[in-house]
């Protein structure tokens, strides 16, 4: 249990509409272990988001824990659980959801001072990882309104590690992006991930699926598969997509 | 789907923000049609209570030993008079009554109840038949609204050191003489008890009362001026003694100062609310078309054109407003009672307001029009919206052009710089909010000045009505030698300096003025000489800013003045300022008028005390020089029973404006803050998402206000301190003020800035802890 990061135990999450109740999550009991790549899929409406943003503290479980370490974040009220985000989340969205009414690198430090007092050392620190995920100096200036679909994202992926979290939440990172802004992205949440970043992503698509080293197949609200992969290595795709391919068809997706 | 449903479609997504407007709105016309009929019916009301009651344009009293044939002969054959009444009165030229909380010192005309008269008879608007005959006393109306007088009530009068007690049989309603801010107040007794009380005082207090009406009521100025160029004050061997007049026109003028500023006030502050809603429908029109773009799209697409869509939005605004201008109109009729009450505090008079069709129309259409355009402008950019473009979420808003106050390099924590760039980035918004605040508060200072300069510490309003504000007031005898008074008075016990301080009336360059005569104008607390200075020597005058206007004179010309066929000729050394006589007077020294009046001496002495009461040193004076004085007045007392009325109406009103200024912050506020919730919850989401607490974002949002409501409140502060004065000098111009110098207290406009602006941060705060329901997992779900 030592490299447990997160665990759920018979977690349940229900949502009422108009007297109709649908339960989306149904007693998931799932471990998320440190420096893993965790990729949930599943089709449309199975509950990935749903167990995603459940996992990370953004929405509360209708039954059942939640374990970060040895705190049980479901009980925490929202306030409590904003804390726990910013000191232990980050989160990539599909979205990307930049505050369009700032430059990138405010984008970053809105984040970053959440935490720290040091504004020069957060700076520095954020212009240093905006460097390495490929935006130079020209782009910080910019409002995400002028970035490209790629580079808004990578800002999204740099403002979520600013703060440099336990663990990383991506829900659909490159759901919005062309091809070739795709594999940018996923290259940076790679890198990360070698670096010893535990992230967990939500996807549906195969390709996206690959960088995982963990894959777990969610249908009507229940883990119906789990499927281990060893580390992404460039080269390896093919075979590595025949694996992943195999597994999903075992899910019948 | 028709115009109607999709104004209803967008009524009932706003529910909050209607009720809101709603209450602002119908504020805002309730107080334009109070203030629009105060202002347009001030005149005529009063010329048609003088109609109502048979009330006389003029008046005169006097004693009846100085009364000669002549005298009412000259109002009788005046050009113009109609009709002429004389009869016998009871004179009281200094007596003593409650009135209010205090006693009043004022003059007094005592008339029969049951004679016959044409001009001005008694008109009771209540009685009571128990009262005994010869106890009965019938009271002016402003002793019920503002005395504290009540049917049955027993009032007692003192005069010269006996005091004579009555019970209250009635109230009547007068133009003329029925409000204690003229000096003199007539009462009227049952014959009984006037006939008692005549035989008791016997001639010294027999009196004489002129009364007349005129053609033309603007005429009515001009006979007394006119009969004083005949028959001046003081002549040669006489010196002034009891001699009492009045004209409508005066006394129009005197009560309708305060009201007209009353409903300027209001009218005022309903155009501030009227804006303070305009912005908000502004604000709110905008946001709906962002928040609906998709729709109108998909409506566009359907074939609805940019008319029917606009139509919907301009629609909805439309009917709020005219609902609310309905209720606001509909309320202020409801609320007449409560300002009537008010004014006939100020003018002794009942105020029945009839609703009026075409001021309803005006301010119906002053509120319906301006929000309809308002709405309409905003909406315009409907039809610029193409249905593809709509669809996909409609152009961009906003045009990003500078990243202000960057986390990196700015001071500051890290919610303050958020703040911050709120308000940046809303600085339209919030510019109008600054603009609203700062007129609000302008308002506020304004109405605070006022109240406390006219009821708590009086002494700037008295000295701007012309009265000096001594302790004591004492007049000698005609038999004695008012100088070697003043000089015991001078060594008597807690007397800090004394003056005399009289009037005569002459003619300066041809003109009628009430001429003050004084031996040494330094001592005078009321230093009326706003340019130049009193005249110090015999051959020197002071002339009031309206006679230098009239006589077309100013500091350095020489003038003539007449009086009794005696003319001299003077310098003008310097222009004052008063409201007193239509703001038309003149001063000249002691030995100055002895140049037109040889054995004249004045005979009112002002009396400043220290270290003793008024009342310890009246009774002081009378047991040692009792022989010497006719009346000694407590002016303390009078000033606080005279100014009584305008207290009780600068405190309503200054309530008034308070309250309205705290609804009108709270309302924006919380319109504001509540779209500002709608319109960034994505931005609050994303917070959220990264960890901000929501008591973070909240104070977020309020801060994001405080230095829009500090700049606002600072600058209205600021200029209310400046220029309070400055809009008084304008107000009061026609009353012969030239300026106004009320004291302006900064701690007290500091403490309502202060308390605004915690107001503001409490009401942000409430508005924005619906923050609360703005989750993260709203990013997904949206």
């Amino acid at each position: 249990m030592q490299n447990v990061l997160l665990r759920t135990e018979k977690l349940c999450k229900t949502f009422s509409s108009g007297g109709l109740q649908q339960h989306v999550l149904k007693n998931l009991d799932i471990s998320l272990m440190k420096g893993d790549f965790t990729v949930i899929m599943g089709s449309s409406g199975s509950g990935k988001s749903t167990l995603l943003y459940a996992l990370s503290g953004m929405d509360k479980p209708t039954l059942g824990t939640i374990h970060f370490g040895d705190n049980e974040i479901s009980k925490l009220n929202n306030d409590k659980l904003a804390i726990f985000r910013r000191n232990n989340c980050g989160f990539v969205f599909q979205q990307i959801h930049l505050l369009d009414n700032m430059s990138v690198l405010d984008n970053v430090l809105a984040s970053g001072l959440l935490i720290s007092r040091n504004k020069k050392e957060t700076a520095a620190r954020a212009k240093q990882m905006l460097l390495e995920v490929g935006l130079g100096e020209e782009a910080w200036r910019k409002f995400p309104s002028q970035l490209s679909g790629g580079e808004a994202q990578r800002a999204g992926i740099v403002r979520a590690l600013i703060n440099k979290p336990a663990i990383l939440f991506a829900d659909e990172p490159t759901g919005a992006l062309n091809s070739a802004a795709s594999d940018s992205v996923l290259d940076v949440l790679t890198a990360m991930n070698k670096s010893g970043q535990s992230i967990v992503m939500v996807t549906h698509d195969i390709k996206t699926a690959m960088r995982g080293n963990r894959i777990l197949f969610l249908r009507d609200g229940v883990i119906r598969g789990d499927m281990s992969l060893g580390a992404y290595e460039k080269g390896h795709s093919v075979e590595r997509q025949e694996q992943l391919q195999d597994f999903l068809a075992d899910m019948r997706w | 789907m028709s115009i109607m449903n999709l104004i209803k479609a967008n009524l009932r997504k706003g529910k909050g923000t209607v009720v809101s407007l709603i209450l602002l709105i119908a504020a805002a016309s309730l107080l334009l049609n109070v203030g629009l009929t105060i202002i347009s019916s001030m005149s005529s009301f009063y010329e048609h209570k003088v109609e109502e009651l048979s009330d006389p344009y003029v008046v005169m009293m006097m004693k009846k030993s100085d009364y000669k044939d002549e005298n009412g002969d000259f109002f009788r054959n005046y050009k113009g008079v109609t009709a002429t009444e004389i009869e016998p009165v009871i004179v009281m030229p200094s007596a003593t009554m409650r009135f209010g909380d205090s006693d009043m010192n004022t003059a007094l005309s005592l008339l029969n109840a049951d004679s016959n008269r044409s001009l001005g008879p008694l008109q009771l608007i209540d009685r009571l038949g128990t009262v005994p005959a010869a106890d009965a006393i019938y009271l002016p109306y402003s002793y019920y609204k503002s005395g504290g007088y009540r049917l049955g009530d027993t009032i007692s009068i003192a005069f010269q050191n006996k005091s004579y007690r009555y019970q209250t049989a009635g109230f009547f309603e007068s133009t003329m003489l029925a409000t204690n801010n003229m000096g003199l107040i007539k009462m009227f007794l049952s014959d009984a008890a006037y006939q008692k009380l005549a035989a008791e005082l016997g001639e010294d207090a027999s009196g004489i009362l002129i009364s007349a009406t005129m053609q033309d009521m603007s005429q009515s100025t001009r006979i007394l001026d006119d009969y004083h160029k005949v028959y001046p004050l003081a002549t040669e061997g006489v010196n002034a003694k009891f001699h009492y007049m009045a004209d409508i026109e005066v006394m129009k003028q005197v009560s309708g100062l305060t009201v007209n500023m009353i409903a300027a006030i209001l009218v005022a502050f309903s155009i501030v609310i009227v804006l303070a809603a305009l912005l908000v429908i502004r604000f709110r029109v905008s946001n709906i078309i962002k928040d609906s773009v998709v729709n109108i799209g998909v409506l566009k697409a359907l074939g609805y054109t940019s008319r029917q869509i606009t139509s919907s939005h301009v629609g909805q605004f439309s009917l709020i407003s005219f609902i609310a201008g309905a209720i606001g109109v509909a309320l202020s009729y409801a609320l007449f009672p409560v300002f009537g009450g008010i004014l006939a505090t100020l003018t002794g008079l009942i105020w029945e307001q009839q609703a009026q069709g075409t001021l309803i129309l005006v301010s119906m259409l002053l509120v319906v029009g301006s929000v309809t355009l308002v709405a309409l402008f905003t909406s315009m950019r409907i039809r610029k919206l193409h249905p593809v473009m709509a669809l996909r979420g409609g152009v961009k808003t906003h045009n990003f052009k500078r990243n202000y106050f960057s986390l990196e390099k700015a001071r500051g924590g890290l919610q303050l710089l958020h703040a911050c760039k709120s308000i940046m980035i809303n600085s339209r918004q919030n510019l109008m909010i600054t603009a609203i605040m700062i007129a609000v508060t302008f308002a506020s200072v304004f109405s605070i000045a006022l109240y406390d300069n006219i009821a708590r510490d009086k002494t700037a309003f008295i000295h701007l009505v012309g009265a000096e504000t001594s302790n004591v007031a004492i007049q000698s005898s005609s038999e004695a030698n008012s100088g070697e008074l003043k000089a015991a008075i001078d060594r008597m016990a807690g007397v800090k300096k004394s003056v005399i301080l009289d009037n005569i009336t002459t003619t300066v360059d041809g003109q009628s003025i009430l001429t003050s005569v004084s031996d040494d104008y330094s001592k005078l607390n009321n230093q009326m000489v706003y340019d130049g200075r009193f005249p110090k020597f015999d051959n020197e005058i002071a002339i009031s800013w309206a006679v230098s206007k009239l006589i077309n004179k100013s500091v350095g010309d020489t003038v003539t003045v007449e009086t009794g066929g005696a003319t001299y000729t003077y310098l003008v050394t310097g222009l004052s300022q008063s409201i007193s006589n239509m703001g038309q007077a003149a001063y000249l020294t002691l030995s100055g008028a002895q140049h037109l009046i040889p054995s004249y001496t004045g005979q009112l002495i002002q009396v400043y005390l220290d270290g003793v009461t008024n009342t310890q040193f009246m009774n002081e004076v009378k047991a040692q020089y009792g022989d010497m004085i006719t009346e000694v007045t407590d002016i303390d007392a009078t000033i606080d029973s005279q100014s009584s009325i305008y207290s009780s109406a600068v405190a309503a009103i200054m309530a008034i404006v308070l309250v309205i200024t705290i609804i009108v912050v709270v309302l924006i506020l919380f319109m504001v803050v509540r779209t500002t919730l709608l319109k960034r919850r994505r931005d609050f989401g994303i917070m959220k998402a990264t960890g901000y607490t929501t008591p973070q974002l909240m104070n977020q949002l309020a801060f994001s206000y405080i230095p829009i409501m500090l700049a606002g409140v600072i600058i209205g502060g600021l200029l209310g301190a400046l220029l309070t004065n400055s809009i008084l000098t304008v107000l009061l111009t026609g009353a012969g003020i030239h300026n106004v110098q009320f004291v302006i207290k900064p701690p007290v406009i500091a403490g309502l800035c202060a308390g605004l602006v915690l107001l503001a941060y409490a009401v942000s705060m409430t508005a924005a802890y619906r923050m609360k329901h703005i989750t993260p997992h709203g990013l997904i779900t949206e």
